[in-house]
């Protein structure tokens, strides 16, 4: 299905980070490098399965203000320049469930969003965000810990779904990932589901990706992209894009391909 | 106790699978611990020599003859050691991490009552102890840091996202979903994911346990208990006898800050710009805006100033058995000088909030029944933001010359006296 020369990547950003038009071309970039999917966050101001990399994008976007409707505008723009390219959006229950779930998956299904990931919904008390996916064709992703005790790993999978996210370290995003024993084991309990894994969290550069690309359907990215953003940003926002644009995309590149 | 961690449509477990072990475990050992009389007793013990257990409640003789009406009582929690009703669940839940074999606690504060309160519980039980602190909230409360460090404790600067109490419970989080194996999250108020609402309601509910046998002693009839409420911790703990004698009136006391504009205030209860949400991994009334983001709150006290409210007393309130109300700043202000003055007690400017609806409520109620304030606090802690309203030159001189002197170098005794300020210091 892929090419053997290429790792499935799931590329992620920060929806309107440093700003609206820059992270479009990060999005760009990122498909440019070779990026298969995004993943794309919508801020919210506490991000507690985040790192404090991605923690820190999402404050300064909310700064200078970004509305959910914003992040639809976003989006949008992507799809219709990359319609190839599914994008996933992250994000956390507050946003979800104020507006009310189904308007929420309603608001970005319409600009071509087609899966959700919001790890503070627990997928066996989702508030009825899956059904309100399924109901529009969509797919709500469960996010899955190496900690989780077995009775729940399996409870996850008898719930058959089409992608499961695999947050591959015990903490949380952006710490460095060595891909150890204990992680391959927790990948093999999904190996023979008929889920699509989604193996993320902590992903730095080639090495890592090349471990695990035999485990995963593909491989999440995202705080390796996002700290290159922040550092070239809030370094020098006038001179800032082409560096962003280039490390992004360079990075993509060094994560998708195999050497 | 809550129904598989919900309290009517409020509550749960809304949290990211990287912490449901932690959690789910916690849980068990909990609900083994409250069986087991060897713990109880232990924390028994632990409340009457090391928090100083029962907090007297205390007749407010002055304050109800000025005041007129019904007769005002004070729960004297700010007698509890380190200075407020926190010390309770941290020295519960302490105790129970030991038990479970953990070896190190992490806690979140944001004015660092909690923070304070878990650093001596830790010092107390032998357990290393690392507190996460907003940037904004170590630079204003300087004292608390001072303290905790005293104590033993890390304090560590939190200087993602906003800097303050939320991102320093991300923080907290973040370090618990790496670290569960030898670390207890100890959360400071009842809230978060379940069992914290029901592990916290527990361990504060000394309070309310103690309350009802002090009423049946003195021979009181209450018309009302008044507590204040930010996430909730005193209220519930104060509340917890009473939820069934119907015949009493429960009031919770919220920050009104400056007034009823939006932000201006902590208001999820008795207004109307709270909605339900799902924040720090629970359901309940919260203060966001159309999208869902976090509103800013604001309040002179800051441990009301949250944008949330514990899941039991939000089901609590939307069934009518609380009744909410808003203080403002001024109000509770009003209320700190008030009781100071004719009672030589000091409330902590939440504690504040309480005192100044209590004095409401028993002018319009007759003298047979009694009004009783949980003082979830002193006023110690409160000096840097209470003095510089009461008396602004005095205190601005004292700072001044106090930071001039450590310039210097100088001993106290060989310092430069105040009195050239403009204040009528004694003399």
């Amino acid at each position: 299905m892929h090419n053997q020369n290429k790792i499935s990547l799931m590329a992620h950003l920060v929806a309107g980070y440093p700003t609206q038009n820059l992270a479009l071309k990060v999005a760009d970039a990122l498909i440019e490098g070779g990026a298969s999917y995004l993943e794309i966050q919508l801020p919210f101001s506490d991000p507690s399965a985040d790192g404090p990399v991605i923690q820190t994008a999402c404050a300064k976007r909310l700064e200078l203000g970004y509305s959910t409707q914003e992040g639809v505008d976003f989006i949008k723009k992507i799809h219709e320049k990359h319609p190839e390219t599914p994008i996933f959006l992250m994000s956390y229950a507050s946003l979800v469930y104020t507006p009310g779930i189904e308007n929420f998956v309603t608001m970005f299904k319409e600009v071509g969003v087609k899966g959700f990931i919001i790890p503070d919904l627990p997928f066996d008390n989702d508030e009825g965000m899956r059904a309100a996916c399924e109901k529009e064709g969509l797919t709500f992703v469960p996010v899955a810990a190496p900690s989780m005790s077995v009775d729940r790993i399996e409870k996850l999978l008898s719930y058959d779904f089409e992608f499961i996210y695999a947050a591959l370290r015990a903490g949380i995003t952006g710490s460095k990932t060595t891909i150890e024993k204990e992680t391959l084991q927790f990948l093999n309990y999904f190996s023979k589901s008929p889920s699509k894994i989604l193996g993320g969290f902590g992903i730095q550069n080639a090495e890592q990706a090349f471990q695990l690309k035999d485990f995963v359907h593909s491989i999440v990215a995202g705080s390796v992209f996002v700290k290159k953003i922040i550092q070239e940003y809030e370094k020098n926002p006038q001179d800032a894009e082409d560096k962003i644009v280039n490390a992004t995309r360079e990075k993509a590149k060094e994560l998708s391909h195999t050497h | 106790m809550s129904d598989d961690g919900f309290f009517g449509r409020f509550g749960g477990k809304y949290v990211a699978e990287i912490l449901r072990r932690p959690v789910d475990e916690l849980e068990k050992a909990f609900n083994e611990a409250t069986q087991n009389t060897k713990f109880l007793t232990e924390l028994k013990l632990l409340q009457k020599n090391f928090i100083g257990r029962p907090t007297p409640l205390y007749f407010a003789e002055n304050a109800s003859r000025e005041n007129g009406g019904a007769p005002i009582y004070i729960k004297m929690e700010g007698l509890a050691h380190t200075g407020a009703h926190k010390i309770n669940n941290a020295v519960g839940q302490a105790l129970l991490a030991k038990k479970m074999g953990k070896t190190r606690i992490i806690a979140e504060t944001g004015a660092g009552q909690h923070g304070l309160a878990t650093a001596a519980a830790c010092a107390k039980l032998n357990l290393k102890c690392e507190i996460y602190m907003g940037e904004v909230d170590i630079r204003r409360q300087q004292p608390n840091v001072f303290a905790m460090e005293m104590y033993g404790a890390k304090v560590i600067a939190v200087k993602s996202g906003s800097k303050t109490l939320k991102d320093a419970i991300n923080e907290a989080m973040r370090d618990w979903a790496s670290n569960f194996a030898d670390t207890h999250y100890l959360i400071g108020s009842a809230l978060g994911p379940a069992p914290f609402p029901d592990i916290v309601r527990f361990f504060q509910s000394v309070i309310g346990q103690e309350l009802e046998e002090q009423i049946q002693e003195q021979n009181l009839k209450v018309e009302a208990l008044c507590a204040c409420v930010g996430g909730g911790s005193n209220a519930i703990g104060f509340f917890s006898s009473f939820i069934e004698q119907k015949e009493i009136r429960l009031i919770g006391a919220e920050a009104g800050g400056l007034g009823p504009e939006p932000n201006h205030n902590a208001v999820r209860m008795s207004g109307t710009a709270a909605k339900d949400g799902i924040v720090h991994g629970y359901k309940s009334r919260f203060l966001l805006t159309e999208d869902g983001q976090i509103a800013q709150t604001r309040s002179i006290s800051a441990g009301l100033d949250y944008p949330g409210i514990g899941p039991q007393l939000a089901a609590l309130g939307s069934e009518a058995r609380i009744e909410f109300t808003a203080i403002t700043d001024k109000e509770a202000l009003e209320a700190l000088a008030f009781f100071a003055k004719y009672e030589g007690i000091l409330f902590a400017l939440e504690s504040a909030h309480a005192g100044a609806i209590a004095l409401k409520i028993a002018k319009e109620t007759p003298k047979d029944k009694v009004v009783i304030i949980n003082m979830s606090g002193r006023g110690d802690k409160d000096i840097f933001i209470s003095s510089p309203v009461f008396r602004p030159n005095e205190w601005s001189v004292f700072l001044q010359s106090e930071l001039d002197r450590l310039k210097e170098g100088l001993d106290i005794h060989d310092a430069k006296s105040l009195s050239s300020s403009p204040s009528k210091m004694e003399s």
